[in-house]
């Protein structure tokens, strides 16, 4: 049997939470009906649009997109700084209502959730109906609003959710596709960004419909298998099953914007130590050892590029990483003013046994050793108790990359 | 009713089951504090906007020897109390 797949989709999340809590503490306005956004700190330029409001949408404000940008698209924009604190209750509360209509749901990001409702029509009755009364609840107990997209597949009901919005209900059957998703543009498909888009434009594909008639073989030419991949995905193929608990942790990776341009390679080699730190830490704590490492570089010019390694053994030590981190960097980096670094550790496996290399440093017994107390001491008294002398007087955090919150639930780009 | 969202200082009684009871609040304004007693508690709900959880109290009391109803909110994340609307 088909199953029924329900993707539920916060509308303009953070902008939504804000005006929500703003208006439960006696604000007279609601953010939501004026041009407003959630965006970054504007002097420590950790500035980009994150969400903004309907309005502000309408003067071409888009996600993503720096402060700077959207001011001059509209100069009266009202900025406001995320607090991400508040959207992890927003998104516990969601959450809890969600569990109460299928022992299903996925939590797929922080604003966004899979619910398998197949097994619970019994209980709740015909899917649109119960998509409505989700929807109904959601707004009246937590004063948002969402948009449910159903179908049998996950894919499609992603879609769905994204077609009009907000507070709206859609469906995407398989017998809807062509009707539903073929027309929009193939940017609105899931996976395909602004690096694919161009790409698949330069081959004629301008709609979702396109990239489904299309050749299969050519496309595979053209874009290896991720090629295939959204093809499937525009056919509507996709096999993936909601998943209760959390997927396997593919990697562990921080990034942060640096207040001013970095041009000076020592202080490049401090913001990387210091997320050397986070993301170490993370690794260790989840009892994982890492085999590729990784670099990002964004200049100040926000062209992005990355280096990577796969190590000849895998580690998990603080040293070990951020001697693969600096190496990478300095085989990468053009010189450049840097305004965004971010190190990212992928390949990773269990701890089960470790494999002494030869080539270690006979140190590495003793840093490892280290590493455990400076994450225990860290764990009890905080991230700041023990900290690299290298950061005295540089005026560079020692750790840094996250969204300061431990539970936070990241975006993932696997269904 | 006016939205006036106020923070107060409150005496509630706590009660072994069910939210607290507003007895008596003080406000303070620029010219004088005034205290004023919690005659009634005609409604009182939980609310869950933004996930963060209130009471909302909907009282009425004598004020100024004129009747009024007004509504108190307590947040229980931070233990505040809030003269909502009056």
């Amino acid at each position: 049997m088909d199953r029924i797949i329900f993707h539920i989709d916060v509308n303009s999340a953070y902008l939504s939470w804000e005006a929500v809590y703003r208006l439960q503490h006696g604000s007279l306005t609601d953010l939501r009906t004026l041009s407003s956004a959630i965006g970054g700190d504007e002097k420590s330029r950790h500035g980009i649009i994150l969400a903004k409001s309907e309005i502000a949408k309408k003067y071409g404000i888009k996600t993503g997109e720096s402060l700077r940008e959207a001011k001059s698209k509209c100069p009266e924009i009202m900025l406001i700084p995320p607090n991400y604190r508040l959207y992890m209750k927003c998104s516990n509360a969601f959450y809890e209502i969600l569990c109460e209509y299928s022992s299903l749901v996925q939590r797929y990001s922080v604003d966004e959730c899979f619910l398998d409702y197949t097994d619970s029509q019994a209980l709740y009755g015909d899917p649109l109906e119960a998509a409505y009364s989700i929807k109904e609840r959601v707004k009246k107990e937590l004063g948002f609003t969402v948009n449910i997209g159903i179908s049998s597949k996950k894919l499609l009901a992603k879609m769905a959710s994204e077609l009009e919005k907000p507070d709206k209900v859609h469906t995407i059957f398989e017998h809807e596709i062509k009707e539903k998703m073929w027309p929009l543009p193939i940017e609105e498909l899931f996976m395909v960004g602004r690096r694919t888009a161009p790409k698949l434009r330069g081959l004629g594909i301008k709609t979702i419909g396109d990239l489904a008639k299309y050749d299969r073989e050519l496309i595979r030419i053209h874009l290896k298998s991720f090629g295939e991949m959204i093809w499937n995905y525009a056919n509507g193929i996709d096999s993936s099953t909601v998943k209760k608990e959390e997927s396997i942790q593919k990697g562990i990776g921080n990034s942060t914007t640096i207040s001013y341009d970095v041009t000076d390679r020592k202080e490049a080699h401090l913001v990387l130590l210091s997320l050397t730190e986070m993301v170490s830490m993370r690794l260790r704590e989840a009892d994982m050892l890492t085999k590729v490492i990784s670099v990002s570089v964004k200049n100040f010019g926000f062209s992005t590029y990355s280096h990577q390694r796969k190590l000849p053994g895998p580690t998990d030590c603080t040293m070990v990483i951020y001697e693969n981190v600096t190496q990478l960097f300095d085989q990468v980096w053009k010189g450049e003013p840097i305004r965004h670094l971010g190190v990212h550790l992928t390949d990773l496996c269990g701890k089960e046994f470790y494999q002494i290399s030869i080539f270690d440093k006979n140190d590495r017994e003793r840093q490892m050793q280290a590493d455990r107390v400076m994450d225990a001491l860290r764990k009890k008294y905080g991230n700041d108790t023990l900290v690299r002398s290298s950061f005295i007087n540089s005026g560079i955090r020692p750790i840094r990359g996250g969204v300061g919150e431990d539970n936070y639930q990241m975006m993932s780009s696997l269904l | 009713m006016k939205v006036v969202s106020r923070e107060i200082e409150m005496i509630a009684w706590f009660k072994k089951t069910d939210m607290p009871v507003p007895v008596k609040f003080r406000i303070e304004s620029e010219s004088k504090n005034s205290t004023i007693k919690i005659d009634k508690v005609i409604q009182a709900v939980e609310e869950k906007l933004a996930g963060n959880r209130m009471y909302v109290y909907r009282c009425q009391s004598i004020i100024g020897d004129r009747e009024r109803i007004y509504e108190l909110k307590y947040e229980i994340g931070t233990c505040k109390w809030f003269l909502f609307k009056i």
